[in-house]
């Protein structure tokens, strides 16, 4: 008891414990402990329904009161839309996790810490520049080529357009989708790419050429989303360019702009090409790239589903992330034997990247497409992925990522597909349902040629438009001397050149560096010693 | 017999490797290593505080060689491994008493 003496001071956990033991040892204080549970176990019974019966009584009253309430459809349909876009663009932010994982596990060690700081600084710019005019230039009224509301979200409608969605909603899940076409373009620069130059050409990425060449297919007025109609161009077609989300607008965009700062920039010290004798750089954490695949996977269920922006058309939903599962199922399976054919190995990078290359693909055809439709035209994603990553080696055009086979190339497979694939069956979303009363229907379907022509249209445009004008910014930004690091920061690594630490300063060996402090604790430091004391013995060499 | 252990830029080992090989010479063991020479490193900054890189990364190259060879080899990995700057690393020789082959237990130049 002499536990107990101590009582009225402050008691540590431990004595508290021990205070605990010793009491529970005495059938007294077992007696006293039984009972204070039992009363506090009544006491909180009672309170709990006391509150059910009395709520209840409330409730009831106040219902019995004011009889059904009248609800209108929009009172119920808009919040469940706007909640549903909110998810789906919670989603879409997550692949920013993904993408920053994919980039860094098939770097080098020694660029790691760059490739996190420039998806890291790319999601901070955009989201600035797409409050201050990147959702206005591409989702606002205006002409054919550019919206002009809205700039800093000022003067905007409660929901927008006709979706029930809140303004704001659709501003965080436009805005996710502008970030991550802003990272594609970072995944093919690695290694090379000085920093600030990364944050001029983002701005350029962010705040122009995606939102204005995006207005063209997204904005509301948009001259390729308007093609066919009546009083606009090609009227004749009778059928306008359509990207459910984003294979063209958002991937296509992303990675002709990463094949511009790839040509620009050139490749990476040292880099050799297959045609003379070289191979690709190794990727220095294969766990973390592949991991980050499977989050980027993820995240595309709310890219794809999401962007019907509306939970009332849930047939199109469902029939959207199953289209998304089944493409990249496909295409991670025939990158692997595709590549399996010429190496002999179970490729890893290539079965990531081509699942990938599937879900591009997948990306504007999700909606109009039958489930076998989106496993053949997934496959063929597959396929094109590694012809693309051989064709780049060919041309000598260093992609550490891969980013343009899978977001350019595959952007645009994925966006002719719908003119090969779409089924006939479904039309358009709608806040409120689908509408299929004008059902795409592609080649393969009996439908014509077309919706192939206007997809094919569509990309062309959207492809020539984003290379010329991504050359011309990369080569503003390169001619500032920005745009690449020196040979000697290179050589040296971009972590410690421009962010003064290497991603592992503690255990990989090859990493350059280590706090000072620290030197002593790693297995190496014996060697500072010997080094120390070696002297070269020149009476040998002579 | 000599021993020849280059200490070198991690960036110039595939080519200094490449013209080893060219050489006609078979084996070699290659490790990474860190240290400092005369210019003792030098500073980075993490959290806006600098702290000190006094161990920088190198490439240590271990080859055993008979005598003749072993002007070729110091040649070629001073044409292949020199940038002119501070870090390209030194060559040290020392002489080999004897070489055992553990499996055949050969002995001497015949177990290089």
């Amino acid at each position: 008891m002499s536990v107990i003496a101590k009582e009225g001071k402050k008691l540590s956990l431990s004595e508290k414990v021990s205070r605990l033991v010793t009491r529970l040892r005495d059938p007294e204080w077992r007696r006293y402990g039984g009972l204070l549970l039992g009363g506090k176990a009544l006491g909180i019974g009672l309170v709990l329904l006391i509150v059910t019966v009395v709520s209840g009584l409330l409730f009831g009253h106040v219902y019995a009161q004011t009889g059904t309430p009248e609800v209108k459809a929009a009172d119920v349909v808009n919040p469940v839309n706007t909640a549903w876009t909110l998810i789906a663009a919670f989603l879409v932010f997550g692949m920013q996790v993904g993408f920053t994982m994919l980039e860094a596990g098939f770097c080098r060690s020694r660029e790691t810490v760059n490739v996190l700081m420039e998806c890291v600084v790319d999601t901070c710019l955009c989201g600035l520049l797409f409050y201050a005019f990147g959702f206005a230039f591409m989702f606002s009224h205006g002409n054919g080529f550019i919206g002009y509301h809205w700039f800093f979200l000022q003067g905007a409608p409660a929901t927008y357009e006709a979706t029930g969605v809140a303004f704001l909603a659709v501003w965080i899940f436009q805005f996710a989708f502008a970030d991550t076409c802003s990272t594609i373009t970072s995944g093919a620069m690695i290694g090379r790419t000085g920093f600030v130059g990364d944050l001029l050409y983002s701005v350029a990425v962010s705040g122009f050429i995606y939102p204005i060449i995006g207005h063209w297919a997204w904005g509301p007025d948009g001259w390729l989303a308007t093609m066919g109609s009546d009083g606009h161009f090609f009227s004749s077609l009778g059928m306008g360019f359509h990207d459910f989300a984003g294979s063209t607008v958002v991937h296509t965009i992303g990675g002709f702009i990463a094949l511009a700062g790839a040509i620009v920039l050139g490749p990476r010290l040292g880099r050799k090409f297959k045609r003379d004798g070289g191979a690709p750089m190794l990727p220095h954490d294969l766990t973390i790239a592949v991991s980050g695949g499977l989050i980027l996977w993820f995240g595309w269920y709310g890219f794809n589903p999401g962007s019907t922006l509306s939970a009332m058309d849930f047939e199109g939903i469902g029939r959207v992330a199953t289209n998304t599962t089944l493409a990249a199922c496909a295409a991670g399976l025939t990158a692997m034997f595709w590549a399996y054919m010429s190496s002999k190995k179970w490729d890893a990078g290539f079965t990531t990247n081509g699942f990938l290359a599937g879900l591009v693909a997948i990306t504007c055809p999700c909606y109009w497409v039958s489930p076998t439709g989106a496993i053949l035209l997934g496959g063929i994603a597959g396929v094109l992925v590694v012809l693309g990553v051989e064709l780049l080696e060919y041309l000598r055009i260093d992609d550490p990522i891969g980013a343009v086979p899978v977001h350019g190339f595959c952007g645009i497979w994925g966006t002719l597909s719908l003119g090969l694939f779409a089924c006939g069956k479904y039309g358009a979303t709608g806040p409120t349902g689908a509408d299929n009363s004008a059902a795409l229907k592609g080649l393969f379907y009996g439908g014509g040629t077309q919706v192939l022509v206007a997809q094919i249209i569509g990309s062309a445009v959207i492809t020539v438009a984003t290379l010329a004008v991504a050359m011309a910014v990369m080569l503003v930004v390169n001619a500032t001397g920005l745009l690449r690091v020196s040979e000697e920061g290179e050589l040296y690594g971009l972590d410690l050149h421009e962010h003064g630490i290497s991603a592992y300063p503690e255990y990989v060996i090859s990493a350059l560096g280590a706090p000072s402090g620290m030197t002593q604790e790693l297995p190496l430091a014996p060697a500072k010693a010997s080094l120390a004391t070696t002297k070269p013995l020149s009476h040998i060499a002579s | 017999m000599t021993k020849v252990e280059a200490i070198v830029q991690p960036n110039r080992f595939e080519q200094i490797k490449d013209a080893l090989i060219g050489l006609g010479i078979e084996g070699m063991t290659v490790s990474e290593v860190r240290g400092h020479g005369r210019q003792k490193g030098h500073t980075e900054t993490y959290r806006g505080r600098e702290y000190g890189i006094d161990l920088l990364p190198k490439v240590k190259l271990e080859l055993v060689l008979e005598d003749k060879l072993v002007d070729p080899v110091i040649d070629a990995i001073i044409k292949n491994g020199a940038t002119g700057k501070i870090g390209d690393g030194k060559i040290f020789l020392y002489k080999v008493e004897e070489a055992i082959r553990i499996r055949n237990q050969e002995r001497g130049a015949a177990a290089l």
